[in-house]
Parts: C-alpha cells; sequence; structure tokens
C-alpha cells in the first residue's frame, strides 16, 4: 500500500516540477480571468441597480460567489486534462502504461493534483491585485461548520471535474478529433455548474432537477456552501447525490479504459 | 492584382471549404451544436436575470436581447469568415509554415485570412439575426429602410473591428514568439461587447468604451434600432472601424518584416 503511495507521490513530484516550468501560462491565464470577473462586476452592478436582492441574496452574496468560483476554477477545474489525455492516446505514450504496474488514472490523478496545486496558488496573485479594489463588494463571513462540509465537497468536485475530463480524453479510443465533444460539455458544463449564473435563480423546478446532475457538484455544490446559499439539509442531501456521482464516474471512466483499449492498436518499440 | 482576382481566390477557397463540409458532415453538426450551445447560454443568462429585475442600466428584457443578438451577429459572421485562418497564424509563425502564405499569389494579409471559410458560424449567424428580428418585434421598433440599412453597413464595421483587433493579437508572435494560447484573450476582451454601454463606470467605462473597442462594437448597431440613427456615435464606429484597421495592418506588415522563418 504505502509503496503503492510512494509511486504516485513520485509522480506528483515530477508533475509539480513539470507545472512550475509552465508558471507563466497559469499566471498568465489567471489575468485574463480578472477581466471575467469584470464582466461579472459590471453585469450584477448594472443589474442590482433596480433590485436590493436578486433571489433573496444580496449584490456582496453576488459577487462574493463569482470571486469562489473564480478561484476554485484555478484550485479544482480540469484545464487541459481531457486533451493531454487524448494527446497520450494519440501518440501512443499510453502504451508504456501497459506494461508497467501503473494505473493509468491514477498517474493522470496525481499530476491534476499537482497542476492544480501550482494554479491554485497562482490565482491568488491576480486576486491580491485586484483585492484593494472589490473587498469592499465581497461578505467575507464564512461559518466554520460550513467550511468543513465544503471540504468533503471540495475533494469531490475535484474527482468529478477530473473524472468527466479523464472520460473525454478517453474517447480518443473511439473518435480521432474529442475537440467538439470537450467545447459542447464545456459549454453545458458552465451552465449547469452555475458559472453563468447562481444557478439558485434558476426557476424552482429546474434548479431542483438540476441537483440530479452531476454538473450541479462540480463548481456550484462547493461555492454555494461556502457562500450559504444552501441550507444545511440540501448540504446533507447533496453530499451524498454528490457521492454517488463520484462512484458512478469513475465507475464509467474504469468502462471506457477498459473497453476502449480493446480497440488499441500498440505500434513500434 | 486587381479586385476580381481576390475575389476569384477568395471564391475557390469559399468553394474548397464547402466540399470539405460536405465531407465532414458529423464535424459540421456538431460544431453547429458547440456554437449554437454557446449562444443558448448568452441567452439563458438574459433570461434569468429579467426574471429578477427589471432593467439593467435602463436597458429593458427585449433591448438587452437586441444587443446580444447584435453581438452573436458580428461575432458568428467573423468566426465563420476568419477565425479559424487567423487563430493558426501564431503557431505558423513559431513552425516556420508561414512560408507556404508568403509564397501565395496575393497579399500575405488577404492570404491568411481567407484560407478556410466556417459554414458553422455562418449558419449560427442566422440565430443572432432571428433573435434580433424576435427583440424589435417584441418592442414594437418600427425601424426604416435607412435605419436597417446603417445597421448592415454597422455589423459590417463590427466584424471589420473583430477582424481588426484579432490581427492585431496575432501579429504579436512576430516579436513574442513563446506567446502560445494568445488568441483567447480576443473572447476575453469580446465579453464586454453584450453589456450596455451605460452599464461602465469610471476605469472600466474609460478601458472599454474609448480605449478599447469591445463596447461600442455592438451597442452602436443596436441603438440604430432602438433610437434611430445618430450621426455622432455612427462616424464614431465607422472611425473606430477604420482606426483599428489601419493600425492592425500596419503592425501586421511590421512584423512580417521582421520573420525570418523557422523552418529548414
Amino acid at each position: 500500500m504505502l509503496s503503492t503511495l510512494n509511486k504516485y507521490r513520485h509522480v506528483f513530484l515530477v508533475g509539480l516540477q513539470s507545472n512550475i516550468v509552465y508558471r507563466w501560462n497559469f499566471a498568465v491565464r489567471s489575468f485574463f480571468s480578472l477581466f471575467q470577473l469584470a464582466v461579472v462586476f459590471i453585469l450584477w452592478g448594472a443589474a442590482y441597480r433596480g433590485a436590493t436582492t436578486i433571489g433573496g441574496f444580496s449584490l456582496h452574496d453576488t459577487l462574493t460567489y463569482f470571486v469562489l468560483l473564480l478561484v476554485l476554477q484555478f484550485l479544482i477545474g480540469a484545464f487541459q486534462e481531457d486533451y493531454q489525455i487524448s494527446e497520450e492516446i494519440r501518440n501512443g505514450l499510453i502504451n508504456q502504461f501497459l506494461l508497467k504496474p501503473v494505473n493509468y488514472y491514477a498517474y493522470r490523478f496525481s499530476i491534476f493534483v499537482s497542476a492544480r496545486l501550482v494554479s491554485g496558488a497562482l490565482v491568488f496573485i491576480p486576486l491580491l491585485c485586484a483585492l484593494p479594489f472589490i473587498h469592499g463588494d465581497l461578505t467575507l463571513t464564512f461559518e466554520p461548520w460550513r467550511i468543513a462540509l465544503a471540504l468533503p465537497a471540495l475533494i469531490m468536485s475535484a474527482l468529478i471535474q477530473f473524472t468527466i475530463a479523464y472520460c473525454f480524453g478517453m474517447l480518443t479510443f473511439w473518435f480521432l478529433d474529442i475537440q467538439g465533444f470537450v467545447i459542447l460539455s464545456f459549454a453545458i458544463e458552465t451552465l449547469l455548474g452555475g458559472q453563468i449564473f447562481p444557478l439558485d435563480l434558476l426557476p424552482a423546478k429546474i434548479f431542483a432537477a438540476a441537483q440530479y446532475l452531476p454538473f450541479f457538484y462540480q463548481m456550484y455544490f462547493p461555492a454555494a456552501i461556502v457562500t450559504g446559499r444552501l441550507g444545511a439539509e440540501s448540504i446533507g442531501r447533496g453530499l451524498g447525490i454528490q457521492l454517488f456521482w463520484v462512484l458512478t464516474l469513475l465507475a464509467l471512466a474504469q468502462l471506457l479504459w477498459t473497453r476502449g483499449l480493446r480497440r488499441h492498436t500498440a505500434v513500434g518499440g | 492584382m486587381s479586385l476580381a482576382h481576390y475575389l476569384r481566390i477568395w471564391l475557390a477557397s469559399a468553394r474548397y471549404a464547402m466540399v470539405r463540409t460536405l465531407m465532414f458532415r458529423f464535424d459540421f453538426v456538431l460544431w453547429s451544436a458547440v456554437e449554437f450551445t454557446w449562444m443558448v447560454v448568452n441567452l439563458l443568462l438574459v433570461q434569468v436575470i429579467y426574471q429578477h429585475t427589471s432593467s439593467v442600466a435602463g436597458w429593458s428584457k427585449y433591448e438587452m436581447l437586441l444587443l446580444v443578438g447584435t453581438s452573436m451577429i458580428i461575432q458568428r459572421l467573423f468566426t465563420g469568415f476568419f477565425w479559424s485562418n487567423l487563430f493558426e497564424v501564431g503557431r505558423n509563425v513559431r513552425t516556420g509554415h508561414f512560408d507556404f502564405y508568403l509564397a501565395q499569389p496575393g497579399n500575405p494579409l488577404f492570404m491568411i485570412s481567407t484560407r478556410k471559410l466556417d459554414p458553422d458560424g455562418l449558419v449560427n449567424s442566422l440565430v443572432g439575426f432571428a433573435v434580433v428580428f424576435y427583440s424589435v418585434r417584441e418592442l414594437g421598433l418600427h425601424p426604416g429602410a435607412f435605419d436597417i440599412a446603417c445597421y448592415v453597413l454597422l455589423v459590417g464595421c463590427g466584424v471589420l473591428i473583430h477582424y481588426s483587433v484579432m490581427v492585431t493579437i496575432v501579429a504579436l508572435p512576430f516579436w513574442i514568439i513563446n506567446s502560445q494560447g494568445i488568441e483567447g484573450s480576443y473572447f476575453t476582451l469580446f465579453q464586454f461587447s453584450r453589456l450596455p454601454r451605460e452599464a461602465f463606470r469610471g476605469l472600466a467605462s474609460l478601458l472599454f468604451v474609448y480605449l478599447l473597442p469591445a463596447v461600442v462594437v455592438s451597442n452602436v448597431p443596436a441603438n440604430v434600432l432602438r433610437h434611430g440613427f445618430q450621426p455622432v456615435p455612427v462616424a464614431w464606429m465607422a472611425g473606430i472601424a477604420f482606426g483599428w484597421f489601419a493600425v492592425s495592418v500596419l503592425l501586421f506588415q511590421a512584423g512580417l518584416r521582421r520573420y525570418a522563418s523557422a523552418s529548414s
């Protein structure tokens, strides 16, 4: 068990070094995300000029939600994992894992964790630059019990994010180019993950239905726990549904891997 | 070289693009669905916001849809005609494949801009037109022929602004070779085109309304339909379009002089 963990610890450390090499890419990306934040501040600021609360939440609550969402994107979001996995399958780089006692999912997940550690740290640089301008617009009163419940939700969100990206990468066994699928899925995940607007602003029935989809647990769920947009009962039920989706997606990832390998042809030495 | 010569080149490229689309029909359907989904996402945002408020910066729901629809038309026309071509420029400069365009019979900027055509973007621009048409009807507007002609011309200016900004962005790799992913800043900038000008205040107004053409590009044409022809904003937008075009061409030419090829 310990030797297995040690194996992936090394993968994690190599991944960390490799991602530190690309620190400027992450830094530039996090800088551009400030523009995305500016759009949010301008749009919602204008929408709130006609109303003190929207969906029961103040402007500051909503802006805090979006700032937290930005941090989560860099901390647990899957950026390029689907394309990287696709590339490794197309180029035959996965062949080496077929001959070694290395689990490909665990290998890629270790690299994902190291990459998010680097990008998660770098997102704080532009945020700290923006803080003098935006701190007055934020509601920074986080309750300890919410933080405690948000931690397992965050870990499961990261697993869902990564596993969905992994499954899309696996599609390369069947399709030469997965970019269209990935961008289509990204649009759906962005919308139903609450990155366009807080999902609780949807009509009640649609919001209730959205809670049964995996996208709900990618970003919205942990952000809503911390920012107080969900009550204790909803959080408890949500953690159960989230666990269900983690297990379902892990099973799907394993199925796609085994089925995909049956189609795979390894050529060359 | 004559205009007819360039038209023949463009028609040959367009014919090739259509043949390619017919060969890869599934790709066409998939990418049309991708773009359509993103448009629906933007429309849903408007729908959700206006369920909770009646006005955003003085714009009603259907006025906002008119703005978003206009922004969609301009962006889809730009992506349909130019995006795939310009997106590749940075990579081609880095790898040396840019040589291929220099050896072609025509102006290099024209050749890199028109080689491909994305019918999915062009088809989806019809969705934008439908959104604008629906909004105009819901608002009870009756724009005259002159206003409509002015709107169409301003949409053309909008496409020119998108094109010029993108040429400016992709000219940067001539100076900064290691600038992968810089093309994405185009989408970052034009997110602001879906917002009403009145929503911008202070520094944001200075930056996105006056210094960068991100807001003007969709607000001015939408306002022509809302309030009729107003000479000052229309002249302002036309000036911005031609100004940015001139700057982008000069920048591209300067970059071209620096290009030393990377192939053997």
